[in-house]
């Protein structure tokens, strides 16, 4: 068995911007380990389309990576960022100690909805709190996909998975509202059915002074899709649901799952009830930062010397 | 990335100082960049010393908000260039011990301090008990060896820090400085060296020339057969992998389908370099047919017990371990070789060294054990078992 990641001899890469590729190993030529439907080739291909025309400094912006399904990403997206893959959770404790010893750095950090709202829930508050600067994006498929469809804390109620196989009856958590009450600058919520839009939150989050919060509702296919109904969501209108069991019916879903903001503010909680509401939700640009607030504890540490 | 002004050093000189200060002003003279802890008794005098200490020299104290994203700070401050540190009890390192696994893959340098308390459980927070001894060990799931320094004075406190920062940039593995409740707080006299002497001493965080960039962690050398032991790599410069996957991985960081040679590298470079790593002491062992072991606190009892034995013509003398971890083999194995007895007084029930020491001894030379928890051996209790084995 040759070693994965490396090139065979006469091979070349698939992608301009993707070094790697899986040659020599069974998926041969395969460009990527994601299930078909998968909403996370969007997002790579977004982050490494970005990463180039915005000629981000890759020593500048280190990606720091979560475990979860997008952990495979870091063999996709762009081959010059440096990247850690960091424990289940702990990614945003891991851009802190990166960010404080080198204040010039603007951690990436990618992580998921189990990753960030639920083993890593009180790194993530607390990364918030302190608006370390630095971009969080949680991406969201309402279920633990590497492990085997698993509930997750952000599983919509009703929905079917393999640890709630009758209905899963728990409350939601909900990403931004955890985000917004912890204190993050820079707030938004899209999917990867708007892609223009993710791309405009990403570009105003690298601008932006402070902790950027981005929720990226993505689809799960295999394990979130082919279980349950595309009536979740619209059960009070008394939809007769269909199996979501491709791509397209679960972009379908999504789109018909959300709201945007500015709608939201005029429906009742009962309409609301298992969507998603997308949309910019705070944006602080003044609020001060903790590392450069921490430049002034030293100045003021090394004047009392 | 090494914090170049001078601040971090004290002035020459004698200076009263509780244990716990003592090992930070040890981690600052070594350049301590970032530390990032969570108060718990009985390490909290250290963020509380580093609090003050540290944005004077330009480094950062955080208290994060709980250890596991204390020692995952430390993780990126050190994969950013910073050398750096954190300071627990039990309780906490046994949170901890999940990324020190992860550190242990990928090599990442740093310094551990745990100030030992009693246990299991919370156990009384303020009374000393030697019983982290097999848990930093044989911490984190799978297998990787580790260095722990055992300092029994406040002086060896800020000595062998400086000495665990050179063994983590080094050998690039978890380096633990073995304290407890009770040396923690004491206050001793602490004499410090002039700046420049201690400068010499201190091994910096640097990069290696351009060309040596593409090995970035442990190899084995196939010409010479030696384990090859990189600078650390550092974010943000050329000198760093395309991705820090804990993985088996190959010097380049890239994965690898041959996960034994990976393994080789992290376990046999801290195991054949262990005559250089491995610290001891001896007192009175010369002619000694009774040989006490210890390490830590129970080697300032053993010295009485051993000068009064002497007086009264019993033929014993100290073999103190300063690195717990590794353990010694080949030296302890000289030292046992005639005894007619070993005497381990350690500051806890299972006597963890005790085991090791009799992995090494022959068989049917007794090994006495001398268990005390939360209290220290009074040097009667050690002469009693020296005079018993005498008879």
């Amino acid at each position: 068995m040759p070693e994965i990641g490396r090139m065979l001899p006469n091979e070349k890469p698939e992608h301009p911007y993707v070094i790697f590729s899986y040659g020599g190993s069974m998926y041969k030529n395969f460009a990527t380990r994601f299930c078909s439907g998968c909403g996370y080739g969007i997002i790579g291909h977004i982050f490494t389309r970005l990463f180039e025309d915005e000629k981000l400094d890759p020593h500048l912006y280190p990606t720091i990576i979560g475990i979860g399904c997008y952990s495979q990403m870091l063999l996709l997206v762009h081959a010059k960022s440096q990247k850690i893959l960091a424990l289940h959770g702990r990614a945003p404790a891991v851009a802190t100690g990166i960010k404080m010893a080198n204040p010039n750095m603007k951690p990436i950090i990618f992580s998921g909805d189990g990753d960030c709202l639920g083993i890593g829930g009180n790194h993530f508050i607390h990364v918030c709190r302190r608006n370390l600067d630095c971009v969080i994006f949680i991406f969201n498929n309402s279920i633990y996909a590497m492990t085997g469809g698993q509930g997750a804390p952000t599983t919509l109620y009703g929905a079917t998975s393999s640890t709630t196989p009758y209905k899963m009856f728990e409350n939601r958590s909900d990403g931004v509202q955890l985000a917004l009450a912890a204190g993050a600058t820079y707030v938004a919520r899209t999917t990867v059915a708007h892609p223009r839009t993710y791309i405009k939150y990403f570009k105003k989050a690298l601008n932006h002074k402070g902790t950027s919060v981005i929720e990226v509702i993505t689809p799960c296919v295999t394990y979130f899709g082919r279980k349950n109904l595309d009536n979740l969501g619209a059960e009070y209108i008394g939809l007769e649901g269909k199996k979501m069991d491709t791509g397209g019916k679960m972009i379908d879903w999504i789109k018909r799952n959300t709201v945007r903001i500015n709608q939201a503010k005029f429906m009742s909680e009962e309409e609301l009830f298992n969507k998603y509401v997308i949309g910019e939700f705070r944006y602080q640009p003044d609020k001060p930062e903790y590392s450069e607030e921490y430049a002034k504890i030293q100045k003021i540490a090394m004047k009392e010397e | 990335m090494n914090i170049g002004n001078g601040k971090r050093f004290l002035p020459e000189g004698r200076h009263l100082m509780m244990g716990n200060v003592a090992m930070a002003e040890g981690a600052l003279s070594s350049g301590l960049k970032f530390f990032g802890g969570y108060p718990i008794t009985p390490s909290t005098e250290v963020i509380e010393h580093l609090a003050v200490r540290l944005p004077q020299v330009g480094g950062i104290c955080m208290q994060m908000e709980d250890e596991l994203a204390s020692i995952n700070s430390v993780i990126g401050a050190s994969l950013v260039g910073a050398k750096s540190m954190t300071a627990t009890s039990g309780p906490g390192l046994s949170l901890m011990v999940e990324t020190i696994s992860m550190a242990a893959n990928l090599e990442v340098p740093f310094v551990f301090c745990d100030v030992q308390r009693n246990g299991p459980g919370t156990g009384f927070v303020t009374e000393p008990h030697h019983n982290d001894i097999g848990l930093v060990r044989f911490s984190g799931n799978g297998e990787f060896q580790v260095i722990a320094l055992a300092p029994m004075t406040c002086q060896e406190l800020f000595d062998l820090t400086i000495t665990a920062f050179n063994y983590a940039e080094t050998y690039r593995c978890p380096v633990y400085i073995l304290s407890d409740a009770y040396l923690g707080h004491l206050h001793e006299i602490v004499n410090i060296p002039p700046k420049e002497e201690i400068r010499k001493r201190v091994i910096d965080r640097e990069l290696p020339p351009p060309d040596q960039f593409v090995k970035k962690f442990t190899y084995k050398d196939d010409i010479t057969g030696e384990f090859v032991i990189p600078r650390p790599p550092q974010m943000g410069t050329d000198y760093c992998p395309v991705l820090f996957l804990h993985q088996p991985h190959n010097y380049e960081g890239l994965p690898t389908p041959k996960p034994m040679q990976f393994m080789k590298a992290i376990m046999d470079k801290i195991n054949k370099n262990k005559d250089k790593i491995c610290i001891t002491e001896k007192y009175k062992l010369d002619d000694a047919d009774i040989v006490i072991i210890a390490y830590g606190l129970p080697v300032r009892s053993s010295y009485r017990a051993v000068d009064i034995a002497r007086k009264e013509n019993i033929k014993v003398g100290i073999f103190r371990l300063v690195t717990v971890w590794p353990f010694p083999d080949k030296q302890v194995k000289e030292v046992v070789k005639d005894a007619r007895a070993v005497i381990v007084p350690e500051l806890n029930y299972t006597g963890y060294i005790a085991e090791q020491v009799e992995r090494v001894t022959k068989l049917g030379t007794p090994v006495i054990k001398i268990p005390k928890v939360c209290e220290f051996h009074h040097p009667d209790d050690i002469l009693n078992v020296i005079r018993e084995v005498a008879k």
